[in-house]
């Protein structure tokens, strides 16, 4: 065991861990904090996403000692200090992305990351950027929506304009 | 007593895949109503109001992605006048007022949580609506026809009432013998209403999965199985394990080695440290290649049980064309892999898990661990992912055992490879389709579906719940025998077709050998269709007809299977698809429902490439119209999974696959434009969650033949 210390959602933490522990399970297990996912344990489902420094990575494959010294954002950190959602998660309510559920922290926190280096991206920038996060409830659809509305502002998007009527 | 008892198996009038079981519950006393409590108002199991104003709705029904947390919000809140958000939703324990009218046990499948919910959670609310009316009316002494419930008050002309302060007055209210209903012209919020009640938790990492259930000190568990179905432990030398970080104790479960330790990351670390000696069993030696051709052997030997015949057989006249489908093994792979946290103390065991069977697996762990239900409590939560996996509950009970045997409070963490390994699987199957083709017309299908029966194996489960629990255990497995010739899943989608040729037969042949199955979205249907609707195909195409004019020159012009399928053409311009792509289009009747669904694809250098679906169905009254958008979208990518990558394999009775690398399933830069639109229909609810599953891999192998001219036959469609 040793001292291991990092910023999680702002805030200092400083913990005795294996330090080969995948971030996913300090996150989940030591902390309590269970918005992170667990899907595959291989970083092939991206179900465990959270933020290095802003970046997308897998936490149930990275050993907690590569986030020393760094900054971690987890789904519960983009929440502001009121309770006031990110655009992104807005935008995900508005279009009701999520299904189960299950995946939709991963996803929300690659569509984060990749809006925050590409604020236009087009459908074949958001497959590039999303093919990490499996969704098994098949929301892709949804998900693109969601993503463009988010990158045009929330605040113009007009809820109506894409929600199912019943019409012959 | 005990004979009479045995004949309650009604025959295969089952639909849709569901168990038709009639049974007699034995006469104890009324079970207490569910969130008891003394002050509320509780005029029936679904719904109570508190002294505190807030109106609960018991969730009787799991939450798997499907939406019925706010389909069963939007019924309820439509008798009460109140938007669905105003209501408090509570997952509900087990009470006999939640068992399904058609599993006849408390369950969440075969798409029907909201048919069968429609009347009577209407009433139930139209029912707590009456009293509290009745109850101001008679304080205010004027009619009840002048009273109303507005958004969460009571009004008598523009005089507000709080229904806190009616509760005491409501008790004594008579409810008429019939609670009237609202008319479907007044409704405010069915048909209307969007917005997903479950979404805000779910974007926020708020929602409370299984997984996410926390007990002061719960150790991690971790369960190391035979990977052998039906095999047995031999031996373990757990002496590395034990010594390996965070090690709290390491026991044999009822022949697995469960490792217990501080963290998941430490427990499954030892896990991998334990040396096991495992017994093969019976399916030593059997592979899925083995199955696939004694079953192709079956089709050509064996009768089997005829399950429809319609028209006389002197009708089939002409010219024999047949053809064999195939389809494997597919697990679930919910997202959330199975868990269960439990603990067990001298007061009983409590238990928290994702479940779409509540009470199958109350009684699953009272079983295995002898503690009398009185003193088993399970708590449900959101599922990450069902599609019929979480109708089992072999994880439940393994937590429950690992919890009583060791004494500790553990929670049971599944890998994606324990997952994978050990799965109930949709059945792998086959079909000798058959047709006798007269001219330029057809004049018979003849069908030999042959394939494992998933009734075999779940019914002996199901009749644990439903019958007394003094009955042996073998007479249950009788029952599982008796079924097993005759499960209606293995022909749901082969009969009752729209076709109306002269002369129509189909016979079901079982398998005995099986990995263990399960109900898998859709279930028969996920591979039925795909043999009728590609068989139909290649019938248009022996006729020298198009495939839509073909299906439509074969089916009653007045059935909905027309109206769809001819939307559903329209709509995606079938015949004139963009430069470079083709067609392929399906129409299939799952769970009550009519959908159709037309694939443009393109296969360029041999790579098959879905551009776009066109998905219309015909669900009967719509709840939430968007949430229906979204179950078509979901069965469709689900669908195209199976249809494009989808395949467990047996090696020596063992699964082959093991993780996303290689069980894969369908990305987003796999996923097509999706174009979904709902027929209008005043028929009562009928079923969503998967029957947007079956038409896609019948269409997307069409409109493969219709690129490439290769007509392929089994799944996963693989361009030669």
């Amino acid at each position: 065991m040793t001292s291991l210390a990092f910023t999680l959602n702002g805030k200092a933490v400083e913990l005795d861990v294996d330090p080969s522990t995948p971030l996913l399970w300090v996150i989940r297990d030591e902390l309590a904090m269970t918005g992170t996912k667990f899907g595959c344990g291989m970083g092939l489902c991206g179900a465990c996403t959270v933020h290095l420094n802003g970046n997308p990575i897998r936490s149930c494959s990275f050993p907690v000692q590569g986030a020393v010294g760094q900054a971690i954002t987890t789904i519960e950190g983009l929440v502001d200090e009121q309770g006031g959602l990110h655009p992104v998660q807005e935008a995900w309510i508005e279009h009701n992305v999520p299904q189960c559920g299950y995946c939709q922290s991963g996803q929300i926190m690659s569509a984060v990351a990749l809006l925050e280096s590409n604020p236009q991206p087009s459908d074949a920038d958001i497959d590039a950027a999303m093919s990490g996060n499996i969704c098994r409830c098949g929301t892709y659809s949804k998900i693109r929506a969601a993503i463009h509305a988010a990158a045009a502002g929330v605040q113009h998007y007009d809820p109506q304009a894409n929600k199912a009527e019943v019409a012959s | 007593m005990s004979i009479r008892r045995r004949r309650f198996i009604q025959g295969s009038a089952a639909v849709g895949g569901s168990l038709v079981l009639g049974v007699n519950l034995t006469g104890c006393g009324p079970t207490p109503l569910p969130h008891a409590a003394s002050a509320d108002l509780q005029p029936n199991a679904f719904l109570q109001l508190s002294p505190d104003g807030q109106i609960t709705l018991q969730l009787h029904k799991s939450e798997m992605g499907q939406g019925t947390y706010t389909g069963m919000a939007t019924m309820a809140a439509e008798e009460l006048n109140m938007p669905p958000s105003m209501l408090h939703i509570e997952q509900a324990q087990f009470h006999p007022d939640f068992i399904d009218p058609d599993f006849y046990v408390m369950l969440t499948g075969g798409s029907s949580s909201i048919r069968t919910s429609f009347e009577p959670l209407r009433k139930a609310a139209a029912s707590l609506a009456y009293l509290l009316r009745s109850a101001a009316a008679e304080q205010a002494g004027v009619d009840i026809a002048t009273v109303m419930l507005r958004d969460g008050n009571v009004y008598i002309g523009d005089l507000e009432v709080k229904p806190a302060s009616l509760i005491d007055r409501a008790r004594q209210q008579e409810l008429p013998e019939e609670v009237p209903l609202k008319a479907a012209r007044d409704y405010r919020f069915i048909g209307k209403h969007n917005a997903r009640l479950d979404a805000r938790a779910k974007v926020t990492g708020q929602a409370d999965f299984g997984l996410d259930a926390q007990y002061p000190g719960a150790l991690s568990a971790v369960l190391v199985r035979c990977p052998h179905f039906g095999g047995s432990l031999k031996s373990f030398d757990a002496s590395a394990a034990l010594a390996s970080p965070g090690v709290e104790q390491v026991l044999e479960v009822d022949g697995a080695v469960a490792v217990l330790a501080g963290n998941y990351w430490q427990a499954r670390q030892a896990a991998n440290k334990i040396s096991v000696e495992w017994n093969k069993g019976p399916l030593a030696g059997v592979s899925s290649r083995a199955l696939r051709a004694q079953r192709h052997e079956l089709a050509k030997t064996e009768e089997g049980k005829q399950v429809e015949e319609v028209g006389e057989a002197s009708a089939a006249v002409g010219e024999r064309f047949e053809a064999f489908y195939d389809v494997p093994l597919l697990a679930h792979a919910t997202m959330e892999p199975m868990n269960a946290l439990a603990v067990a103390s001298d007061d009983g065991i409590e238990i928290w898990s994702g479940m779409q069977g509540v009470q199958l697996a109350l009684d699953a762990v009272e079983r295995a661990t002898g503690i009398e239900r009185s003193r088993i409590r399970l708590h449900n939560h959101f599922l990450g992912g069902g599609f019929g996996r979480r109708i089992q509950n072999d994880y439940v009970v393994e937590a429950a055992r690992i919890a009583q045997l060791s004494g500790k409070p553990v929670r049971l963490v599944w890998s994606r490879e324990d997952d994978t390994r050990h799965d109930f699987y949709r059945p792998d199957a086959t079909a000798l389709m058959a047709a006798t083709i007269d001219g330029d017309s057809i004049s018979s299908m003849q069908i030999k579906a042959v394939a494992p029966s998933i009734f075999g194996q779940f019914l002996p489960l199901m009749t644990r719940s439903l019958l007394p629990r003094w009955l042996p255990s073998g007479i249950h497995d009788g029952i599982g025998d008796m079924a097993a010739g005759s499960d209606p899943s293995a022909s749901e989608g082969l009969i009752h077709t729209p076709y109306n040729f002269a002369y129509k037969r189909s016979n079901y042949v079982m398998q005995d050998v099986s990995a263990p199955l399960g109900y898998w979205r859709s279930v028969g249907h996920s591979q039925n269709a795909f043999f009728m609707e590609g068989f139909i195909d290649e019938l248009a195409h022996q006729t020298n007809k198009n495939p839509l004019d073909f299906r439509l020159a074969n089916m009653d012009p007045e059935s909905r299977h027309f109206a769809v399928l001819s939307k559903a053409a329209e709509l995606a311009d079938w015949g004139n698809p963009p430069a470079g792509q083709y067609q392929g289009l399906a129409v299939h009747e799952s769970f009550g429902s009519v959908v159709a669904e037309v694939v443009n694809v393109s296969a360029d250098g041999g790579r098959i490439r879905v551009h776009k679906v066109t998905c219309v169905v015909d669900c009967g009254q719509v709840i939430n119209p968007d949430i229906v958008v979204g179950q078509m979208q979901s069965g469709i990518n689900f669908g195209l999974t199976a249809a494009l990558k989808g395949e467990i394999t047996l090696e020596d009775g063992a699964v082959q696959q093991s993780n996303f690398h290689d069980y894969q399933l369908l990305r987003i830069n796999e996923s097509p434009e999706i174009d979904v639109h709902i027929l209008p229909s005043t028929n009562p609810p009928s079923g969503v969650g998967e029957p947007g599953t079956p038409p896609v891999a019948p269409a997307l192998a069409n409109a493969i033949f219709a690129a490439t001219g290769q007509r392929l036959r089994e799944l996963p469609l693989r361009l030669s």
